[in-house]
């Protein structure tokens, strides 16, 4: 926290890796549902299988669109920098070594924060500390 | 998210991704076989529609789960998970990998020793 002005958050949406992104989301929506209409016109022809898949690729093609939104609200909620997550997003590793534990852990705790799950994890946490002291005086 | 959400994602996730497994084993491996020596579209009609609907149901679900355990969305684990279910075995090979990299640790994470005693 310098005393520099911080970049606007949303500025990991137009560097290369996500512009990449985003024109494979476009190709890829366009690609599902055009393999849907191909379907169609199939299932037109007689192909009965071709009905199911007809109503399958757009459905696909939903979840794919819901899923790129996803990607940029979780990298925007991402209390870490964005460039560094940028990385992380086409070429991280999965593997322990990039999610050791103690990481993980206080991701979560900013994220609960952020995303307002704080209310909720206090009243779980009150939950439990009443059956705690039930059992004890029980 | 409270730890019985997670083991329930978690568990939502493991029984398709075995369903989901299967199906596809059965289509790809006696289905298909039929449908291109024996000539008979049935199966195939009918064990394709099935897992289609399938993986569109797990699909949903393995997403739902790979939030509930914290991988990143645009990770190549998530999207590996969200694969799986269309390639034969895969599902099988990465529902061990999931639950030893990232679910373990997640619920390891989600239930501190303190809460655990009370669940049950």
């Amino acid at each position: 926290m310098s005393s520099a002005k911080p970049r606007p958050r949303w500025l990991f949406l137009i560097t290369p890796r996500w512009l990449a992104w985003h024109a494979f989301a476009v190709f890829a929506a366009w690609g599902m549902l055009w393999l849907g209409d191909w379907q169609f016109h199939r299932a037109e022809g007689g192909n009965a299988l071709s009905w199911a898949y007809t109503f399958e690729w757009p459905i696909f093609t939903i979840f794919g669109v819901v899923f790129w939104a996803k990607t940029i609200i979780d990298e925007y909620r991402s209390p870490r920098g964005a460039v560094t997550s940028a990385a992380g997003a086409v070429a991280g590793s999965p593997g322990p070594a990039g999610d050791s534990l103690p990481g993980r852990a206080h991701t979560a705790v900013a994220e609960d924060e952020q995303a307002g799950e704080d209310p909720e994890l206090a009243a779980y946490n009150a939950y439990l500390a009443r059956l705690n002291s039930r059992t004890a005086a029980g | 998210m409270s730890p019985q959400l997670v083991r329930l994602a978690v568990r939502a996730y493991r029984t398709m991704a075995y369903v989901t497994g299967t199906m596809l084993c059965i289509l790809v491996f006696i289905c298909i076989p039929l449908q291109v020596w024996a000539h008979n579209d049935v199966p195939v009609d009918i064990v394709g529609t099935l897992h289609g609907i399938l993986y569109i149901i797990y699909i949903v679900i393995a997403f739902a789960m790979t939030r509930a355990v914290r991988m990143k969305v645009a990770s190549p684990g998530t999207i590996i998970v969200l694969a799986a279910g269309t390639i034969p075995v895969l599902t099988f090979v990465v529902e061990r990998w999931v639950s030893r990299t990232y679910i373990a640790p997640a619920l390891a994470g989600a239930a501190p020793s303190e809460q655990q005693p009370v669940l049950r």
